[in-house]
């Protein structure tokens, strides 16, 4: 769609691709220490608006967990200029339309629009960043919805009830320790203090960046954000996180009951944070073990010996050190320790005779499809962006990540599966019908 | 923000858009079109923002074929995959997985199809596995077997969530003996009874050129690509066998209301729908279906949305869809809500549906639907393979580029009288057929004041 570009290409070499690059992303800085990222795209007559605000479950405490996806959902019920329901009324008139997640680290808003209502939307994120009121009987009601949101949550995957009794049992001291939907007698007596504290404290120009992408123009973007947005005072820094977990010294294991057909087992090993010099090794040796067919974990439990139904790993971007995730539903009639054990006996193989040059080949080869796939949209481009200049420090490390996979070696992802995978840094979880025996 | 798309939802508009105040409207990039000897229709769209190419193909091998043998149609989809004339099964597996190429192939209702997203460089290496896939597979048996039971399994698990399994037990109640009604998925019994032999048998009737098409978009040169296409499926032999079209059979019209209350004993919400008979995909009102649809369920302050989760908190999303096929199709609300408040949204969401005939909507919130639809309108075909697939989409129901660069005209030409009858034709006041997902014996009493109650267990 991107015809004038393509005209332009026609002149250069075929190898030679529109190829998104780091001077594609713009950037600047409002006086109230807001930051903005921008890439100018005219493949189609939308852009998008994502939000990231340094603000997640990890920044919750004990009597106030769930709060801050709590706090997401009261963004969208009313302010100043635009009252309860109106957020979403106007930008859907305009032909806008919006999202938000929290994980334990961000919570982040997103607003998809045609091109032409982009002032509309700037002045709906001003109105609730600088005078969001929360109105007590909308807590009320968006407390059922919250509540509804947990329950069909677990209703409707026993993955999260396991996940949950692991996080709890790997993480003893950090916050990381419960849900990001937080507790269910917390969900039931958050008060107006605590949420109004919550706006004031994390809901700062400073605390927040902005990514744009779409059919606009740079100066158009510093023009709106200095109308809209720089007119909000500043705020002190948010008090920081300063719980560290301590060293896990011996294998943690915990139990749940619950009618499946097949136990669930998930594994979680701590692994350091996305800026830790061995993200990228780690990040590797996860795709070997589960990306693909081919891959170490399915080819062997999955299509060789049948004891899985399916298999994933997880190690994701995090400002803490988190966990190293194994999701494993088993098969019929499969004793849940062996399949345990068949998975240690696949890390011990890569602990002890590495992988091959050619594995490692084929995970960056994938890396770099990775990278086409999200730069194709605008939405991509944004979130990816906002994620790397968050977790990374730099959104340019985005455009450097290809390089870097580049440089890890089988011996970096030996040295890693030695580091990290050990019986005492590990807790597994099972979930099952019957826990008695 | 994982990419997760799946080929050809059947396309579920709850989630359309685009804006009416935007200048430029939105066009289809140019292709081209051309059938071979044996009746394969090719599409080309050259795009080259990113160094990728997509291909989808689309073929009549859905699970209305399936016959007695529910699931038959999906697991030939999935034995495709396990080794060809030239390739065993691992090394498919491998070549793909080493250059990141994906492929996947699934069986719908009506059709399967095959999907294949890669880099450019790897065209000549994936696309001759591609045609292998669809011309040359073997059928091993000892991979049928692993298949089978894999599929056995996850029907299972399926139960464990009921936003999995309801879809399933709505088409059994609306569309009857209507093929329409037949599970992709399948029953334990009917998995049970499939062999080998059905797979090939079902292979050789209904995965054949002259019924089916492929498209490919993306980051190549048309002349080289038409080329290419030619000589790996210009020898594909026609079918023999002549497909009737068994979902062309009419619909029967539900004269009463009926409930199927599913017991899931540790149930702690209902999960439930409320339907009707819906439109096919070629209705000439589709466009205006999609309009009203978006202000009545489809976004989040459609009507639905606004009383049963912003009003009164009672779920955490409310909304409808009308799910379109060849020859049909079906309309639904869905939700879910606590136990103790199943009753008061269900007569919530009916009361809603009330509103929309004798009420009507308001000239504000017709506009207002309108420029959503427009507005979120693009992203829809961004990618290379939002592109493949929607010309393969073309090509199934019989419709054109129009539906795409006319869609801004047809969106505004939709007039508030209009928007009544749409209303008035299309969606259901009564006779609705009800499924409830939830703890039978807190809600089996208020479940007969819908209608017919017939009660099952989840487990069965």
């Amino acid at each position: 769609m991107k015809k004038l570009i393509l005209l332009l290409l026609l002149f250069f070499n075929a190898l030679t691709y529109a190829q998104m690059t780091a001077e594609d992303v713009k950037t600047f800085t409002l006086k109230n220490g807001m930051k903005f990222l921008v890439v100018e795209d005219f493949s189609i007559p939308n852009a998008n608006m994502y939000l990231f605000y340094k603000v997640g479950s990890r920044n919750e405490y004990q009597g106030i967990t769930g709060l801050s996806h709590f706090f997401e959902h009261m963004m969208f019920n009313g302010a100043k200029k635009y009252g309860p329901k109106i957020f979403d009324q106007v930008m859907e008139f305009n032909g806008g339309a919006n999202n938000a997640y929290t994980t334990q680290d961000l919570t982040v808003y997103s607003n998809w629009f045609p091109i032409s209502s982009t002032e509309v939307i700037f002045d709906l994120e001003a109105d609730r960043i600088s005078s969001l009121s929360i109105d007590p009987k909308m807590v009320e009601s968006e407390r059922g919805v919250v509540l509804s949101e947990r329950r069909t949550g677990l209703e409707n995957s026993p993955w999260r009830n396991i996940i949950q009794a692991v996080q709890a049992a790997a993480f003893i001291e950090h916050p990381y320790h419960w849900p990001v939907i937080g507790y269910e007698d917390d969900m039931k007596n958050w008060t107006q203090e605590d949420l109004e504290r919550y706006f004031k404290t994390y809901y700062a120009p400073n605390n927040c960046v902005v990514v744009i992408s779409g059919a606009i123009k740079l100066e158009k973007v510093k023009e709106l954000a200095i109308k809209y947005l720089e007119p909000i005072s500043i705020q002190p820094a948010p008090p920081i996180v300063y719980n560290k977990e301590p060293e896990q010294n011996g294998e943690r294991r915990v139990s749940v009951q619950k009618d499946v057909a097949n136990p669930y087992l998930v594994i979680g090993y701590h692994v350091p944070e996305a800026q830790n010099e061995d993200y990228y090794a780690l990040s590797i040796l996860s795709s070997i073990l589960s990306s693909g067919k081919s891959s170490r974990l399915y080819a062997s439990l999955v299509d060789e010996k049948q004891l899985a139904t399916a298999i994933y790993t997880d190690y994701s971007e995090s400002f803490d050190p988190n966990l190293f995730y194994f999701y494993i539903s088993a098969n019929n009639d499969v004793n849940e320790t062996d399949l345990e054990n068949a998975i240690y006996q696949e890390l011990n193989k890569i602990k002890n005779q590495g992988i091959t040059e050619k594995e490692l080949q084929k995970i960056k080869n994938q890396k770099l499809i990775e990278f086409y796939n999200q730069i194709e949209t605008i939405n991509g481009k944004s979130n990816n962006i906002g994620t790397y200049e968050l977790f990374f420090g730099d959104y340019k490390k985005m455009f450097q990540a290809p390089e870097n996979f580049d440089k890890v070696t089988v011996e970096d992802v030996k040295r890693v599966a030695n580091k990290y995978f050990t019986k005492s840094n590990r807790t597994v979880g099972v979930l099952k019908t019957n826990v008695e025996e | 923000m994982k990419e997760m798309k799946k080929l050809l939802v059947l396309i579920c508009f709850t989630v359309l858009t685009y804006s009416g105040m935007s200048a430029q409207s939105y066009k289809l990039p140019e292709f081209t079109k051309f059938k071979l000897d044996n009746g394969l229709t090719i599409y080309l769209m050259e795009q080259h923002d990113v160094p990728l190419i997509s291909i989808s193909a689309i073929l009549p091998a859905g699970a209305i074929y399936d016959g007695d043998k529910s699931g038959l149609a999906r697991l030939t989809a999935l034995s495709l995959k396990h080794g060809t004339k030239n390739f065993t099964k691992s090394k498919i597996d491998e070549t793909l997985d080493f250059i990141g190429a994906g492929v996947n192939v699934s069986a719908s209702k009506e059709y399967a199809t095959l999907s294949s997203k890669f880099a450019t460089k790897d065209k000549n290496s994936v696309m001759t596995i591609v045609k292998e896939l669809l011309r040359e597979p073997i059928f091993d048996e000892s991979e049928f077997d692993k298949e089978k039971s894999r599929a056995l399994v996850e029907l299972e698990t399926a139960k464990e969530s009921p936003k999995s399994v309801i879809g399933d037990y709505f088409d059994k109640l609306l569309f009857g003996d209507h093929v329409y009604s037949n599970s992709i998925s399948g029953t334990k019994e009917s998995l049970e009874s499939i062999t080998i032999n059905d797979i090939k048998n079902f292979y050789n009737t209904n995965f054949t050129p002259n019924n089916a098409a492929i498209s490919i978009a993306g980051d190549f040169n048309s002349d080289e690509m038409k080329e290419i296409i030619t000589s790996l499926f210009s020898d594909w032999k026609k079918g023999t066998s002549i497909l009737n079209n068994l979902a062309s059979q009419p619909i029967i019209k539900l004269l009463s209301g009926q409930v199927l209350l599913v017991n899931k004993d540790d149930a702690n919400e209902t999960t439930f729908y409320i339907g009707a008979p819906g439109v096919s995909r070629n209705n000439k009102d589709i466009v205006a279906i999609q309009v009203v649809n978006t202000l009545f369920g489809g976004r989040f302050t459609s009507m639905l949305n606004e009383e049963l989760r912003i009003n009164s908190g009672l779920t955490y999303g409310a909304g409808s869809r009308f799910r379109y096929y060849k020859n049909g199709g079906a309309f639904y609300i869905n939700t879910f809500t606590a136990n103790e408040t199943t009753e008061q949204a269900i007569d919530l969401a009916l009361e809603v549906t009330n509103r929309l005939h004798t009420k009507g909507i308001d000239e504000k919130s017709l506009s207002s639907a309108k420029n959503y639809i427009k507005g979120q309108f693009p992203p829809r075909y961004e990618t290379v393979n939002q592109l493949s697939d929607f010309l393969i989409e073309m090509f199934w129901y019989d419709f054109d580029e129009n539906y795409i660069n006319d869609f801004e005209k047809n969106v505004d030409g939709l007039t508030l009288e209009k928007a009544k009858k749409i209303i008035n034709t299309y969606f259901p006041k009564d006779n609705y057929q009800i499924v409830l997902i939830g703890k039978a014996s807190e809600i089996e009493k208020i479940a007969v004041k819908y209608g017919t109650v017939k009660q099952v267990d989840i487990k069965d």
